[in-house]
């Protein structure tokens, strides 16, 4: 794209052009679609300012729910990760295990277990067992679309963490630990600042992903900005409007997020 | 020679799978000695060096180092940081500043103040010939840049022993010298050191002892001056040979 753009200035005379070429993709995309909203919103503001009225506290539903679940996710993927590259063989098999199933199921599948299934295992304890809090338990559907989606990326992201610290050479272990750190010491200050830097554009990626995977959550009884655009269309009749609507809105989101993974690459790089 | 050696093998054997990497060594270094350890590759010198820090567990025998046998975890952490290993392939923490590669175990394994551990840092630097280069990243460096400041990051721990794993073999002819320098120093200081190298010049100016190894065992072992003129075994002999 860079070279497109050198060989295209000396055409150009326009300056204006030149800047809008300069720019990059994201810039202009991003910078595209805010326009087109505040335009399709100002002219036709019946029916899409009245959508995005409609929508934008599912657009924080869905920017909230996937925020949380994600620092959860870097939390309990470390940790998934630290166990798939454990020498303990029992630490190894349960994160692998977990690995390999939650890889297997369906996402969607997931959600459903966490909503309907689960508490219902709960109450079931609850009943055999005697305890009334189990028993009465009723599952908060936040929560549950939090558990699920966490619980689901986690293992994608113990992966990734996994290739990171690999992709560490040894010699760093052990410069680390004959300094007379152990083994958590070497992993935090050594090991994982440089694996965080490998793995940015992956779990960037992953991010991206689970904003869009977060849509799911609209089976489950969570108000996000797919489940708000549903509720529309049922009162309204007009799919087209709304879906466009709702698809500008989630590029929004996807483009921003996809810039931000962008800048935190760019200064984590160290010299080389 | 004081009757207490500050590091005692004995008859340790370590195995690669099927391969029998060291065969009953027996090894005992005095304080203050320098030993130095030829032999050909894959003939477990380096093996045995990095026993003595344990980053190599070995599979039967003995190992003491200032008076704490290789057993526990507990044991193990606190010889590592009694003991300073120097790698061949430096192993700087890449995203750490000279500076901060030597400051971090002070801080963390040594719980010293920042202000002190900087201070210790700085002095090093100075004494290994680099103090402009604290704020440079290990690969603004050269390799002999960056050799010393890994010997710098292993004194700022306060070793008894320093082990030495082929220090000068990754590096550039013309640098050779000044990493050798730095190590002539600390054995002039009086410093245990344990040196795997073929450097004969270091050996000559340096080294109380030297030990040729072969096939996981010790075959011969005299002053340097003896063994590099009048080895006894034909193994050193040939071995001799080809690096001389």
């Amino acid at each position: 794209m860079k070279k497109t753009s050198n060989s295209v200035r000396h055409i150009s005379s326009n300056p204006l052009v030149d800047r809008i070429k300069s720019l990059d993709r994201w810039w202009l995309l991003l910078i595209i679609v805010v326009v087109l909203i505040i335009f399709l919103i100002s002219f036709k503001p019946d029916p899409y300012l009245r959508i995005l009225l409609f929508a934008r506290d599912g657009v924080w539903v869905t920017f909230y729910t996937t925020v949380i679940s994600f620092f959860l996710v870097l939390v309990i993927g470390l940790i998934g990760g630290l166990g798939r590259i454990s020498h303990n063989r029992l630490i190894n098999g349960i994160a692998s295990i977990y690995v390999e199933i939650i890889r297997g199921v369906p996402l969607l599948v997931q959600l459903i277990f966490w909503y309907f299934a689960f508490p219902s295992l709960i109450q079931d304890v609850g009943d055999v067992w005697n305890i009334s809090a189990f028993s009465t338990y009723k599952a908060n559907p936040l929560l549950m679309a939090i558990l699920g989606l966490t619980f689901c990326y986690a293992a994608y992201m113990s992966e990734v963490y996994r290739a990171g610290i690999e992709s560490i050479p040894k010699g760093q272990m052990e410069a680390a630990r004959s300094l007379g750190m152990n083994y958590f010491q070497a992993m935090w200050y050594i090991i994982l600042p440089q694996a965080v830097r490998v793995i940015l554009p992956p779990v960037g990626n992953e991010f991206i992903t689970l904003l869009k995977d977060s849509s799911l959550v609209s089976v489950v009884a969570v108000a996000d900005l797919t489940r708000r655009g549903r509720e529309f269309m049922a009162a309204n009749f007009i799919p087209v409007q709304t879906w466009v609507m709702v698809a500008l809105l989630y590029l929004v989101l996807t483009l921003i997020a996809a810039r931000v993974v962008n800048w935190l690459e760019k200064h984590s790089r160290y010299e080389r | 020679m004081s009757a207490q050696p500050i590091i005692h093998i004995e008859n340790v054997h370590k195995y690669f799978g099927e391969v029998h990497a060291l065969r009953g060594v027996n090894l005992h270094v005095q304080p203050g000695e320098v030993v130095l350890i030829i032999g050909p590759s894959g003939s477990g010198k380096s093996t045995l060096l990095r026993c003595i820090n344990h980053l190599e567990e070995f599979d039967q025998g003995h190992i003491i180092v200032d008076g704490i046998p290789l057993v526990t975890a507990e044991n193990i952490n606190a010889v590592r940081a009694e003991v300073g290993l120097v790698f061949q392939q430096f192993n700087l923490f890449p995203h750490l500043t000279a500076m901060e590669n030597i400051t971090l175990a002070q801080k963390v394994v040594r719980k010293r103040e920042i202000k002190e551990a900087q201070r210790v840092a700085m002095d090093l630097l100075e004494k290994v010939g680099i103090p402009e280069k604290a704020d440079n990243y290990p690969l603004q460096l050269s390799g002999g840049q960056q050799q010393r400041v890994a010997i710098a990051r292993a004194l700022a721990m306060n070793p008894k022993i320093m082990l030495f794993d082929e220090p000068t073999s990754a590096l550039d002819p013309e640098m050779i010298q000044e990493v050798l320098d730095v190590m002539l120093d600390l054995a002039q200081e009086g410093m245990t050191m344990v040196v795997v190298s073929h450097e004969m010049g270091f050996a000559k100016a340096a080294a109380d002892r030297a030990i040729l190894m072969d096939e996981g065992q010790i075959i011969e072992e005299a002053s340097p001056e003896i063994l590099f003129t009048h080895p006894k075994h034909e193994r050193t002999k040939r071995f001799l040979s080809k690096v001389l």
